[in-house]
């Protein structure tokens, strides 16, 4: 299919079904952790789109929220696959020609990332919110994917979309790991997106490290390093 | 009597010498260089190759820049354990740019041919301007825990 067809069904579900996403996701997050007393939604949609209905701030991001955002990230992408297709579709016919004026994208925003991910139907999306402290980026994307093949055209078809959205000055991405067959990275700038095939995302669980930045389990089954006995510091610093 | 003799040809060779050193113009230093061929190096990911005892210490036995000498964000080709392993330079005891961090030790991670790490965590800080060099480090970036 052509880049430019393809980009504008993008744009078009893009523009009908953005919002209708986001709330067809946030009802199955509202209804899933029910069970759960504190009932709060993960900032990966307090994102930067201007007309967007619901707002929901999370002002603190400590141990308990981190784990529940990975729980959530991964239960919603579940039920969405399930159940959000269906539940789009009828949104969609409910509400056929809606009545938000959204401009087509015109900058590469997490929100454009995510549904053409979903687009090319990825397993297990997971978008994690990099905390400040981190100066690393903004968002750490983890996506799974069917074979190889898949992984590839997952994210050359994402580097078409950023070339085709971005501004003049705004530097070109590159895939990192083209060689490697089960596991790709596109950093742009702002996101970080990591293709993945299952078993090693099982083995590297970016996920787990990413949420609980020093309580994962990993880091704590490392043997802490201690100094041999007969260690001298030489504190000869060069310069 | 050879004594007077030795000690007057001593002091005029010391006055030589120090006249000579006075009069130079350059300055001499040791070669610096970051890391090289057979630098000890320290594996600092939770690698089982890594990590496992061995009575020598892991050494650089090829840089892969043009010149040979390795800085942060290099490839190096390792001899661990008796077999050879790439891995990526993440920080080395020679002070580099204004404003990067300079490690008291030459830390490495391990690295496959692909480009996929071999362990999976890093505790020891990566320095973050290893996100602006040309490479493939994101993958090392995403398991590390700490950044300086």
């Amino acid at each position: 299919m052509n880049i430019l067809t393809r980009s504008k069904k993008l744009i078009s579900v893009f523009k009908s079904s953005v919002l209708l996403d986001r709330t067809g996701v946030l009802r199955s997050v509202c209804s899933v952790p029910k069970s759960r007393k504190d009932l709060f939604l993960p900032p990966l949609f307090t994102t930067n789109v201007p007309s967007c209905q619901h707002r929901h701030h999370v002002s603190t991001l400590n141990l308990d929220t981190k784990r529940l955002y990975s729980e959530i990230c991964t239960e919603s992408d579940e039920s969405t696959k399930s159940t959000g297709v269906f539940r789009e579709e009828s949104q969609e016919m409910e509400r056929g020609s809606s009545a938000l004026n959204q401009s087509s994208p015109e900058k590469f925003t997490i929100d454009v990332l995510v549904s053409l991910l979903r687009q090319e139907n990825a397993v297990d999306i997971c978008v994690i919110k990099v905390p400040e402290q981190i100066t690393y980026s903004e968002y750490f994307i983890v996506v799974s994917g069917v074979s190889p093949r898949h992984l590839r055209a997952m994210a050359l078809y994402a580097i078409k979309v950023y070339k085709f959205l971005k501004k003049e000055g705004a530097p070109n991405v590159k895939i990192e790991g083209k060689d490697a067959e089960d596991w790709m990275c596109i950093d742009f700038g702002n996101m970080v997106v990591h293709f993945m095939l299952p078993e090693s995302r099982e083995v590297f669980e970016l996920e787990k490290l990413w949420t609980l930045r020093k309580y994962d389990e990993q880091l704590k089954s490392m043997p802490t390093e201690t100094l041999p006995e007969d260690f001298i510091y030489d504190g000869k610093v060069t310069k | 009597m050879a004594l007077p003799l030795l000690s007057r040809s001593l002091a005029g060779l010391l006055v030589e010498s120090s006249s000579i050193t006075h009069h130079r113009t350059f300055s001499v230093s040791a070669v610096a260089a970051a890391i090289q061929k057979m630098t000890r190096v320290r594996v600092v990911d939770n690698s089982s190759l890594g990590n496992t005892p061995y009575h020598r210490a892991p050494r650089v036995i090829h840089v892969y820049t043009k010149n040979g000498i390795g800085k942060v964000g290099d490839k190096v080709l390792l001899a661990i354990k008796g077999q050879k392993k790439k891995a990526l330079i993440v920080g080395h005891k020679m002070p580099g740019d204004r404003m990067t961090p300079r490690f008291d030790s030459n830390n490495v991670v391990l690295i496959e041919d692909n480009g996929n790490p071999t362990g999976t965590r890093i505790k020891v800080p990566i320095p973050t301007h290893l996100r602006k060099h040309e490479g493939e480090y994101s993958k090392v970036l995403a398991i590390a825990s700490a950044f300086v």
